[in-house]
């Protein structure tokens, strides 16, 4: 049986988790305040390269690098904006770190901070979550009353301030650009790269943009060492992880697991997941989030790790796993999908603004009515046009779900809706 | 890099050798190929939105933007290989489906970019099948400019205007994604005085100019070449005429002068072109005269008046060439008392000059003095007074204190002899704007046939007044004798001043 | 302008001033400061609250606008005494969203958007809410209501006035 392996949620459980003292207690801070007196900058980043850490907010790139991309010797204010605007359908588990443990995410952040020389640290947590809001204010008070937040941390010369910056509802706003510039104050339109955060980010300065999950990972991987998180997971996905298990499951939840090639999805699905709740077969599954590929119940033998899911052409993306029965129709969940990435295209791009809502009224014609003859062609080739034609990845987060769904199930697709 | 901060990169097959620092939009353009485009302007930044600049980068795996591509030394770029130009019909698709591709009755047919590139770059069939989306149309932003939301491709070139040039912030986007739509601030009218640049940015029917709206097709139209004479400033501008009628002015590239810009009030200032007071048909003694008839009367009237004295008033919407001949039929009679008259107003650090007529620096290079502010009590046996169109005149006072006046003017005017003046539009000639800078302005309409430029009429009085005197046949001519003269203007040609004039030659204390 | 100028309540042109420390230029805070203004007026902004909201911050009143029209917690209209905010996304439509809106349409009277007749409360379907494992589920106002039942709804929806 897959167990739990339990290191970002070790404490998770215990309510008091979220007070500084209990937080210490369980040997948090340590860390933080052995790389402040104990380590250079550069030594934690390499620690962080050590553990092969990849970010955990959908794309998956290595932490260590994109610290590394922070230009040195630069007299811009270096800031960092941790991403905790977690709106990506089916994902849930940024907002367990900050409701159950939010001095984890913090210490992370001024690993972080203390690593690339960031002085103020933002932590952008989306509206909607106004529950982690207060706990996440309410440990920073805490720990800046603890002056492990704020002037001469500890005594030393390092000094980092940190703030809940609140989101206001726009999926988009996670968009690491648009986070930005939805931060400083406007519309949250994604930015065009290059620049790069890293290079030129908030008000034109150096400025990293992890997500909570990576910088509880930072936290484990000072505290317990980064050989530690590589020796977990597997090559590729190291360390452990926290998925999302939505949809038709029995057991629905958020779980922190290793990944393997020793097992499969499907076995995380049946066995963390507790199979479907109805009992009737899987129909479907969106690995990482609703952004990615399909993978239909035939594709669920591939290893649970991010090369294996690719192979099997689809991604762990966001880790989060949303699993469909056969009881609905995929004409309908497709639909749902598409609803979701229209609503909330900014609108700046012609391919995304005018495309998204072009493929959501197909998809509500083929589920009404079923397709005409030649529109699958059609939708195939209008989604061909908005992938890569746009700023950032909201146009291919609709397209790729929606061409997998047509090519995966097209006997869903083949006919016209009788009444 | 190749030399002098220069890259040597390949377009199309083309090699090309241009500034670093440059995108390659610009780069295109400087070896002939033309990268479609929307959202990019060379003054603006770039926002890379409209996605139709996609071009295809050699050794990168996605299309890139052509407007936020900077040039490298050996980069390959091809603009229109088949998965460029199939991407860039997929964006022409995307922008058309909502477009309510009401060209039939949008003014802006014939010069929009969204026909333009539709047929260089589109598909020409549509698979959208469903209702296109509803968005208000026909909204009065003020009294100049009149948006359609329909026809609008939210390239925010507007926006970026009125925040990053004329610095009033007046536009924004409302709501998100296929909602998205312009709205202007407060009332929804616009207050900028530079506010009609929009129209001339919006690369479709989005903004169209109330002034201009549904006067004609610009395929009707002449085109010609000028500078907007409502000020010092000389904004280069294309007048637009039709059937011998002026219908709009829209600012013309010169970096030296006005970029791509104008203000409003230099864009509007051409009601009087096409008054139909004007007067066609010079008269004497009150009644209609040839030409002929009003010159030898003029001719009298000031002979007649020598003994007591002449006062000469220029007007300082003249052009060089009229004032020289104005000048030789001053020294022909010995007139000492040669005054323009300017109008002064407003100004700002943008374009708007305070001098509100094109020319007064003309006017004192060919020895005319500003007038005063209190003038004398002297008496004149005559005047002879060069009307300025509007704004200012010659107190009533002076004009009473002369017997016998000559006057060209625009509308009749109570004189012995009255000469029709013509306007900038409908002669050749030159000016010096501010910055002692000398522009050519440039004929493209004629108001009426038998009108005769002031150049000619003044010509021809002078020679009645010194037979030895012959005056030169065109314009042109008429420069390059006033160059040969002047030392300020040594050395300048029509040529040489062209299409983006020329600096005079020395500093002059003209301003 | 200064705070003592403003059209907002002294306490939230301190709460403010406090936000506006935080950030090197004030714009930052016009989110975050948004939140605030939108509580203390009655939940949307009007025309002229989006003019005080610039007014305060020195930045045109179409930036504020522009804001308020981005993103989906603004609201441009009048809203009910509460906001009841009920996810429809993927993993809350697998387990019964749209049996819960169709309940709620039929029960109270409102659609997507529409406030209940006696005000009390404003109905809006929102794309997920990220309690995913949780579904389907609704905030009302900032209280998250989790793994719903028609039932469980009715309980919440009836204890509102």
């Amino acid at each position: 049986m897959i167990q739990e392996t339990r290191a970002m949620l070790e404490f998770a459980d215990d309510p008091k988790q979220i007070e500084l003292a209990t937080y210490r207690k369980n040997g948090g801070y340590d860390a933080f305040e052995k790389a402040l007196k104990e380590m250079s900058p550069d030594d934690v980043t390499q620690e962080v390269l050590k553990s092969g850490l990849r970010g955990r907010g959908g794309a998956g790139f290595p932490t260590g690098r994109k610290w590394q991309f922070v230009p040195k010797g630069n007299d811009k204010p270096k800031y960092i904006a941790v991403n905790a605007d977690e709106s990506e359908p089916g994902t849930c588990k940024d907002r367990v770190i900050m409701e159950q443990d939010p001095h984890q995410m913090l210490e992370g952040t001024l690993l972080a901070a203390y690593a690339v020389g960031a002085t103020t640290a933002y932590i952008y947590i989306r509206g909607e979550f106004q529950k982690s809001i207060r706990i996440v204010e309410d440990a920073i008070d805490e720990a800046r009353a603890a002056n492990l937040i704020g002037k001469n941390i500890l005594g030393t010369d390092f000094s980092c301030d940190i703030w809940v910056h609140p989101g206001a509802g726009a999926y988009i706003c996670g968009e690491e650009t648009a986070l930005l510039t939805s931060l400083e104050g406007n519309r949250g339109y994604p930015r065009i790269k290059p620049p790069f955060p890293a290079v030129e980010g908030l008000w034109r300065c150096p400025t990293v943009v992890n997500n909570v999950e990576t910088m509880a990972c930072v936290t484990q991987i000072l505290r317990r060492g980064g050989d530690w998180f590589a020796g977990l997971g597997c090559e590729g996905s190291t360390g452990t992880r926290l998925f999302c298990l939505s949809g038709h499951l029995k057991r629905p939840g958020v779980y922190e697991l290793e990944c393997s090639t020793d097992f499969t999805l499907r076995d995380v699905i049946e066995q963390i997941g507790g199979g479907t709740l109805s009992g009737a077969p899987i129909q479907g599954v969106m690995p990482g989030g609703s952004s990615f590929p399909v993978l239909r119940a035939d594709e669920l033998d591939c290893g649970f790790d991010i090369e294996s899911v690719a192979k099997a052409g689809s991604s762990l993306g966001s880790g989060a796993i949303m699993v469909f029965d056969d009881t609905v129709n995929v004409r309908d969940v497709v639909l749902n999908i598409s609803e979701f990435y229209s609503h909330e295209s900014c609108g700046q791009c012609t391919p995304c603004r005018e495309g998204s809502d072009w493929v959501r009224r197909m998809l509500k014609k083929f589920q009404t009515d079923g397709p005409d003859e030649g529109d699958i062609a059609t939708l195939m080739d209008v989604t061909d046009k908005m992938d890569g034609t746009t700023i950032c990845a909201l146009a291919v987060a609709i397209v790729w779900p929606v061409q997998s769904f047509l090519k995966k199930y097209p006997e869903a697709f083949a006919e016209k809706v009788t009444a | 890099m190749s030399d002098n901060g220069h890259v040597t990169l390949t377009i199309d097959g083309k090699e090309a050798t241009v500034p670093a620092g440059i995108n390659v939009i610009e780069a295109a353009k400087q070896v002939g190929i033309e990268v479609p485009h929307y959202c990019y302007h060379p003054r603006l930044s770039v926002v890379g939105n409209c996605r139709v600049c996609l071009c295809e980068i050699e050794g990168v795996g996605q299309l890139q933007i052509g407007c936020n591509t900077l040039v490298r030394d050996g980069m390959v770029v091809n603009t229109t290989n088949e998965r460029v130009s199939r991407m860039r019909e997929g964006v022409m698709e995307f922008l058309l489906i909502n477009h309510p591709l009401d060209c039939t009755i949008c003014d802006q047919a014939g010069e929009c970019k969204l026909q333009d590139y539709a047929v260089d770059h589109g598909s020409g069939i549509t698979r959208f099948e469903f209702d296109k989306g509803k968005k208000p149309k026909n909204i009065s932003w003020g009294d100049r400019v009149v948006f359609d939301a329909e026809r609008c491709i939210l390239c925010t070139r507007c926006v970026r205007f009125l925040d990053e040039i004329a610095g009033t912030d007046e536009i924004s986007i409302d709501h998100r994604g296929e909602k998205s739509q312009l709205v202007v601030r407060g009332d929804g009218k616009l207050t900028s005085p530079y506010q009609m640049n929009i129209i001339d940015l919006c690369p479709v029917g989005a903004l169209t100019s109330r002034d201009f709206r549904f006067k004609s097709r610009v395929w009707f139209m002449k085109f010609t070449p000028t500078i907007d004479t409502s000020d010092a400033r000389g904004c280069n501008v294309v007048a637009g005429t039709r059937d011998n009628r002026m219908l709009r002015m829209v600012p013309r590239y010169n970096p030296n002068v006005n970029d791509y810009w104008m203000s409003d009030h230099g864009r509007l200032h051409y009601a009087f072109v096409n008054d139909e007071d004007r007067i066609v048909m010079p008269t004497a003694g009150g009644k209609p005269a040839p030409y002929p008839v009003a010159l030898s009367r003029a001719q009298a009237v000031l002979e007649g008046a020598r003994d007591e004295g002449i006062l000469c008033v220029a007007s300082s919407y003249m052009t060089n060439e009229e004032l020289f001949a104005l000048k030789g039929v001053c020294d022909a009679l010995g007139v000492e008392d040669r005054y323009f008259l300017l109008p002064m107003g407003e100004g700002d650090d943008l374009l708007i000059h305070p001098e509100k007529a094109p020319n007064a620096r003309g006017c004192r290079l060919a020895g005319f003095r500003d007038a005063p502010d209190d003038w004398s009590s002297q008496e004149f046996g005559a005047l002879l007074y060069v009307k300025p169109r509007e704004l200012i005149e010659l107190p009533a006072e002076v004009i009473e204190r002369c017997k016998k006046k000559v006057v060209f003017s625009l509308t009749k005017h109570a004189s012995d002899v009255n000469i029709p003046l013509t306007t900038w539009v409908e002669k050749d000639g030159t000016m010096v704007s501010a910055g002692d800078r000398v522009q050519c302005v440039r004929q493209g309409m004629v108001y009426e046939p038998t009108l005769l430029t002031e150049r000619v009429v003044l010509d021809r009085l002078h020679t009645l007044l010194d037979p030895a005197f012959k005056g030169a046949s065109t314009a042109v001519l008429a420069f390059q004798r006033m160059a040969d003269e002047h030392p300020a203007l040594d050395g300048l040609t029509w040529l040489s001043v062209g299409l983006l004039g020329a600096k005079l030659n020395k500093a002059e204390a003209l301003a | 302008m200064s705070g003592n100028e403003s059209k907002f309540s002294s306490e939230l042109v301190a709460k403010v001033n406090e936000l506006w420390k935080r950030y090197p230029h004030k714009k930052a805070a016009l989110i975050p400061a948004m939140h605030l203004i939108q509580a203390e007026r009655d939940g949307w902004f009007s025309d002229e609250t989006v003019a005080d909201t610039a007014a305060l911050f020195g930045l045109p009143d179409m930036h504020v606008r522009g804001v308020v029209g981005f993103y989906d917690m603004f609201h441009s209209e009048p809203v009910g005494r509460h906001v009841v905010r009920l996810c429809k996304t993927l993993s809350c439509k697998l387990r019964g969203a749209d049996g819960l809106i169709q309940h709620v349409n039929e029960r109270y009277g409102v659609k997507n958007g529409e406030t209940t007749q006696d005000g009390c409360f404003t109905f809006k379907h929102f794309e997920c809410l990220g309690h995913c494992a949780n579904a389907p589920m609704m905030l009302v106002d900032d209280e998250k209501h989790l793994d719903l039942t028609a039932d469980k709804l009715d309980s919440v929806l009836g204890g509102l006035s």
